[in-house]
């Protein structure tokens, strides 16, 4: 008991992860935002909070996905903008969404293709796919503007028994998510995979029988197809197309990542930690916002928890 | 297509860099579209716009060759713009500025190449967020808003010809001369090209491999500060925006030039013609009316087609 509670704050001996250090430093600001504000522990207030993370959330469980075979998908913020751009394009929604996930596949796909194919590094692959769809999201929408369709603002406003819709799209991210990476082939695959690229040996899992390359471009697949779920969300909430909506999310969502104890040279992580990651990071959002912190000064903030949670672990190889 | 590539002929032609090839093909196309550019003035003038990129890839193609990448170049752009056009150093001279440039871009130079060396932290993350770091800080402490003038010598500086070639892109091809002197001829250049081309077997032969890393970075961070000197110059005042996105572009130009992680081919003149390519791709695409969107896209074509080239290279040996 005493042994397991060790390794889980230590995360010795895991694959899950460090994951119980970020829990307790989440009760920690919620503990101190209760005490010391007044706005912080009501229930509109949580309620709010919720909405703000679940974007970072869906995103960064795509992210996971794709961490986990010791990938990194730098794309993630311009396919959120891209797609809040594709749905403010005045067509009806039976169009528009369907066509989002498609376009997010497509966008996955070329990631994942250029990557296992054709040999390039992952980091370059998804950067030059950011800028490529960077560039056509500002063809869509220079500047912010337009309407959503009604049915994706009702999805995200709305309340049943007196619960936001938002706590919903939670629920069913988080236990789609779960039966994915825990509850099928699929998930293992990925751990495998990412087991073998962590150690050095790239054909380790394919030497077993697991097919690398497709689970990895459907990684990435699934990747752009969770930030557009994301997107869909934001698009609800902000009920324009907006192409800037994105901008540095795919940071948020590797911080996210990493704070939730998931190790960025592949194999070692966890859903949970992922979820509890981008929760800290959305608490700390909204603890700054009610001590009026400069936005600004929480960009660098958040490029210091970056820099700090990736230097605490410790990986063999070295450069990128 | 396997079998092309097994070509001898083709092989031959994949081991030139893109760059040389993209170059020849924007230059025809100005040649068609307006031949009345191709003069030596008005090519002076594009050239010596690129030159703070041209001196940044430089640092690039260093960190680049020990397997290893720098996008912290526009934070530190950014903050030097601003230690020279805040006023924060009331009365400084030109000289006092030069160096507490140089020592800026030492000391972060320093810290990225300890977190990627020591630390063994993921160069992206590292040099991302310290670039996000910086660029916040900087917002901040001009609250958004564009801070005053650059000291008018600068600019002077800038402007001066040299035999009628504009001084900055003289000094960069002193700059390029020197690196490629650097890498070619001293101890360090063998440690950089072992270490790029199998770390391990470095470590194994006696090259102090991680001392090599920290050193590159600390090469690039120096190299991006005298780039940083180089922008100031050219655009004479402070700015809030200034050089976020030359990192992405000096990836770009040095993947062009021949220059991907670990692999040197191009050597130095590849991303130096790189360089040159996005100098010359601006150009065409104002003359054939693409804007801001479009050069974005082009970028990302340049960066995934140059770095798949290498790809398809690396997999058919």
């Amino acid at each position: 008991m005493v042994r397991s509670l060790f390794n889980i704050l230590s995360g010795r001996n895991t694959r899950q992860g460090l994951w119980g250090l970020p829990l307790l430093v989440a009760l920690f600001i919620s503990l101190w935002l209760t005490v010391e504000t007044t706005q912080f522990a009501t229930a509109e207030n949580l309620f709010n909070l919720v909405a703000q993370a679940m974007p970072l959330i869906i995103a960064a469980i795509g992210q996971l996905v794709v961490v986990l075979i010791g990938g990194l998908d730098l794309s993630v913020g311009s396919v959120i903008s891209f797609t809040t751009a594709v749905l403010a394009l005045d067509q009806p929604a039976v169009v528009l969404i369907p066509a989002v996930f498609v376009l997010a596949a497509l966008i996955g796909l070329i990631n994942g293709l250029a990557i296992t194919r054709f040999n390039v590094h992952p980091i370059i692959a998804t950067l030059s796919t950011q800028y490529i769809v960077l560039g056509i999201t500002r063809i869509l929408r220079p500047v912010s503007g337009g309407t959503v369709p009604e049915i994706v603002i009702d999805a995200v406003s709305g309340s049943f028994l007196g619960v936001p819709y938002p706590v919903f799209w939670g629920i069913v991210v988080i236990l789609a998510a779960w039966k994915l990476l825990y509850g099928s082939r699929y998930g293992l695959h990925l751990f495998a995979i990412g087991g073998g690229i962590a150690s050095g040996a790239e054909s380790a899992a394919r030497n077993f029988g697991v097919s690398d390359r497709r689970n990895i471009i459907l990684a990435y697949v699934v990747c752009s197809c969770f930030a557009a779920v994301a997107g869909v969300f934001l698009a609800g909430r902000i009920v324009s197309g907006d192409p800037n909506v994105g901008l540095l999310f795919e940071l948020d969502t590797v911080t996210a990542v990493a704070l939730g104890g998931t190790q960025l040279s592949g194999s070692i992580g966890s859903l949970h930690g992922t979820v509890i990651g981008a929760l800290v990071m959305a608490l700390l959002a909204n603890g700054m916002n009610l001590a009026n912190v400069s936005p600004f000064v929480q960009t660098a903030i958040k490029g210091g928890i970056l820099l700090a949670v990736v230097g605490l672990q410790s990986r063999k190889k070295m450069g990128l | 297509m396997a079998a092309v590539l097994a070509n001898p002929i083709a092989r031959r032609l994949l081991r030139i860099p893109p760059s040389y090839f993209v170059f020849l093909v924007l230059l025809a196309t100005l040649w068609i579209a307006r031949p009345n550019m191709l003069n030596l003035n008005i090519m002076g003038i594009f050239v010596r716009q690129i030159v703070p990129l041209g001196i940044l890839v430089l640092g690039q193609l260093v960190v680049m060759r020990v397997k290893s990448i720098d996008l912290s170049g526009g934070g530190i752009i950014l903050l030097i713009n601003y230690f020279i056009s805040s006023g924060t150093f009331p009365g400084a001279s030109m000289p006092f500025f030069v160096v507490l440039a140089l020592a800026t871009g030492l000391v972060i130079g320093l810290f990225n190449g300890f977190m990627i060396g020591s630390r063994r932290v993921s160069a992206v993350i590292v040099t991302l967020a310290v670039s996000i770091i910086l660029v916040g800080l900087v917002q901040f402490l001009s609250s958004g808003n564009p801070p005053g003038d650059v000291p008018k010598l600068f600019n002077d500086l800038y402007n001066t010809k040299f035999l009628s070639v504009p001084t900055p892109v003289l000094f960069w091809v002193l700059l390029t001369a020197s690196v490629w002197l650097l890498l070619s001829r001293t101890v360090f250049g063998r440690y950089v090209a072992s270490v790029g081309e199998n770390a391990e077997a470095a470590h194994f032969s006696g090259v102090p491999v991680q001392r090599t890393v920290i050193l590159a970075h600390t090469l690039a961070g120096l190299i991006a500060a005298i780039a940083a000197l180089v922008q100031t110059g050219s655009i004479a005042v402070g700015s809030v925006r200034v050089g976020l996105d030359l990192p992405i572009l000096a990836v770009a130009a040095t993947i062009l030039g021949g220059v991907v992680f670990g692999r040197g081919d191009g050597g130095v003149w590849g991303p130096f013609f790189g360089a040159l390519c996005f100098a010359l791709l601006f150009v065409v695409m104002t003359v054939l009316g693409i804007d801001e969107p479009g050069k974005l896209i082009a970028q990302g074509v340049i960066i995934l087609g140059a770095a798949i080239f290498y790809g398809v290279r690396v997999r058919n040996p």
